[in-house]
């Protein structure tokens, strides 16, 4: 019932730094916007406020409820007072629902959703209380899809836990009503993309870096290696280091350029007092990221203070319009990622890595991740490294990669270290967008009988059904029922919705449209 | 029969044609390719023929399964053969074309009894004769 390419799967990759989404099958993601989330807090600050926030991180989300998130490359470029930016991703774990779910709605569509919800909540008989037409109206969407009618993908990171899944399942599915979920990890979805049943994924990208080994299409968890310096981290240490040779950058909104004559600029900086700190470092990371990614370049050997000090400079031109000159750093920064000890030579950036004992290089990474696995494979794995990730872009860092394996591997191993040919596809870490939709349909024509065929497949193979708010049966009445049946029954029931839905607001849509004829972005409505 | 991964079926053609390279050494080798939702036998190579041969009929641009009847001599002087299972996904594939493929492979190879090396590829270089030479031994 769901089958046919005519429907394509949604994929979606909520990284650290970007969060991808596209269809199934594309070449390149269609949407690509910063994970971080602004968050204003409409509330004023009073002391209940404050004593909830400090009662724990229970309690947290739901206190914050009044606070407006703003997502997406266009709003988060967009200097607000009192704004703060917000990342709901720490160390590869989400930890603030939230946001996740206001980027989820952003990268898919959230107004035909939303009237379904207000439904839900609303009798049949009488008019749903409380319309919020601004949660109606937020249709700045970038895949503009209806979720109920597409399969969603989600790209998940190897070390999810059993909890993260589950959530990530009951919002797709109550929220979303998605018609069917997978979540694969996405060092498989690297390796598949590249041909590969078998192979090692170097993955290194905003928030972390990680070395999976996957083999047979399963990722041997027991092997996966991580450490906490990944792009944003590089970022982070050049703009240190830039700061301390006296070379602030200057964020974008701080200043004006204005043509005084042709061809000549005039820089007028402007002061905003109530920007805060973390929205002020958000648009320094943007010009240093930038700087960084067009200079900065991983050096052919270790990188030694000496050796490297009559580099020849290389000239970048920042916003403002003054060009700064960047020289032995363009090669120090990204040797930090094959020897994560030079952190303690940048200034600002000492004490970053407390754990820093642990946090081994790239090389090393590689190696002890293939040690601990299985010997009969370990051959298969050296021959086939896979690059994956916006860090691992950085150029020459293959050839680093693969010239200090071969230093350090048995002979008898033949080692071949593989990048996407593309750096774009690299950066996004080519599996997600290009995951055929075949298994995924497999899986809801033959249902759910297929989880056993695959083992852990089925431990995040969730169905749920809609909450109880909105009159359904509940789980139980369900569960009775042959996995097919049960299937059909959903789908049943989501297409009862949605029609509902239509219904309602076709006798609800006039007396709104009249309400709020002065809404600015009413527009949207028009599709119903 | 549709199976796990990735949805597509093995033709029962493809169970044959490898027992009978197994079996009667009939073929030096079969090349396999996946076609509406199944994996179909695509060429079949005479017991004359030599790895060149084999190579020469794996498209350059387009994933491929291949299975490769191995005759050699080992250092004790005694004829053997070896069947290698040959997965061939080019760079220059299309990706979507490389993900049905690299999903598929487990259940495909399940269904051919009788593999003794596995190879994955992914240009020539990693299927050359040297290194299906040394996998032998």
């Amino acid at each position: 019932m769901y089958g046919g390419d005519e429907v394509s799967a949604i994929v979606v990759d909520l990284g650290f730094h970007t969060c991808k989404a596209g269809y199934a099958g594309e070449d390149a993601p269609k949407a690509v916007f910063p994970s971080e989330v602004g968050s204003i807090d409409q509330m004023e600050v009073d002391d209940t406020d404050k004593s909830d926030k400090n009662s724990g991180s229970a309690l947290d989300s739901k206190s914050k409820g009044k606070r407006k998130l703003y997502v997406g490359s266009q709003d988060m470029g967009f200097r607000r007072d009192h704004m703060e930016v917000l990342s709901p991703i720490k160390d590869g774990i989400v930890v603030d629902w939230d946001m996740v779910e206001n980027i989820w709605d952003h990268a898919l569509s959230s107004y035909k959703l939303n009237i379904i919800y207000l439904t839900c909540y609303g009798a049949i008989s009488v008019p749903p209380p409380n319309i919020k037409l601004k949660i109606l109206l937020t249709g700045r969407k970038c895949l503009l899809i209806d979720p109920k009618e597409h399969p969603m993908l989600l790209a998940e990171p190897c070390f999810n836990t059993q909890l993260q899944r589950e959530k990530s399942a009951e919002i797709m599915f109550e929220k979303y009503q998605v018609p069917a979920l997978f979540l694969a990890k996405n060092a498989v979805l690297t390796s598949f993309a590249s041909g590969r049943a078998t192979s090692l994924v170097v993955d290194s990208g905003g928030g972390s870096t990680t070395v999976a080994p996957v083999h047979d299409g399963y990722v041997l968890q027991k092997a996966v290696a991580t450490s906490p310096v990944g792009g944003e981290f590089l970022t982070d240490c050049l703009l240190k280091s830039l700061e301390h040779k006296g070379l602030p950058i200057k964020p974008r909104y701080a200043f004006k350029r204005k043509e005084i004559r042709p061809g000549e600029f005039q820089v007028v900086d402007l002061d905003f007092p109530n920007t805060t700190e973390s929205y002020k470092l958000y648009s320094q990371r943007v010009i240093v990221g930038d700087i960084k990614e067009c200079v900065c370049r991983v050096p052919d050997t270790p990188y030694d203070e000496t050796s490297y000090s009559n580099i020849p400079m290389t000239p970048y031109e920042l916003p403002d319009g003054q060009t700064i000159e960047i020289g032995a750093d363009r090669f120090k920064i990204p040797d930090v990622l094959f020897n994560p000890s030079l952190v303690q030579t940048i200034p600002g950036m000492e004490n970053s890595l407390e754990t820093l004992s642990f946090v081994r290089g790239l090389p090393q990474m590689v190696i002890e991740s293939i040690n601990k696995c299985d010997v009969d494979i370990r051959r298969e794995l050296f021959s086939s490294i896979l690059l994956a990730g916006g860090t691992a872009s950085m150029q020459q860092l293959k050839e680093r990669l693969e010239k200090d394996l071969l230093e350090e591997t048995p002979q008898a191993a033949r080692v071949k270290v593989l990048a996407s040919g593309n750096a774009t596809e690299r950066r996004f870490r080519v599996p997600l967008v290009y995951y055929n939709c075949n298994r995924f349909r497999l899986m809801l024509e033959t249902n759910l009988s297929v989880n056993t065929a695959f083992g852990s497949v089925g431990a995040y193979w969730h169905l749920l059904v809609p909450s109880s708010k909105c009159g359904s049966p509940s789980l139980s009445e369900f569960s009775c029922l042959s996995p097919h049946a049960l299937l059909l029954q959903i789908y049943i029931y989501s297409r009862f919705i949605n029609l509902y839905a239509v219904v309602m607001t076709g006798m609800k849509s006039m007396e709104l449209l009249i309400s709020n004829a002065n809404a600015p972005n009413m527009l949207s409505c028009s599709t119903y | 029969m549709a199976n796990a991964a990735s949805g597509t079926a093995v033709h029962d053609d493809c169970k044959l044609k490898f027992l009978e390279l197994k079996a009667k050494r009939n073929y030096r080798f079969i090349i396999f390719k996946i076609e509406g939702q199944q994996v179909v036998v695509e060429k079949l190579g005479s017991p004359g023929d030599s790895y060149d041969d084999f190579t020469a009929s794996l498209p350059p641009n387009e994933c491929r399964y291949a299975v490769f009847d191995f005759d050699f001599i080992t250092n004790e002087n005694c004829q053997k053969s070896k069947i290698y299972f040959i997965a061939w996904s080019p760079d220059t594939s299309k990706v979507r074309m490389k993900m049905v493929y690299a999903s598929s492979k487990d259940r495909f190879k399940r269904e051919l009894d009788g593999i003794q090396v596995e190879l994955q590829a992914t240009d020539p270089s990693e299927m050359s004769f040297d290194i299906i030479k040394a996998r032998a031994y």
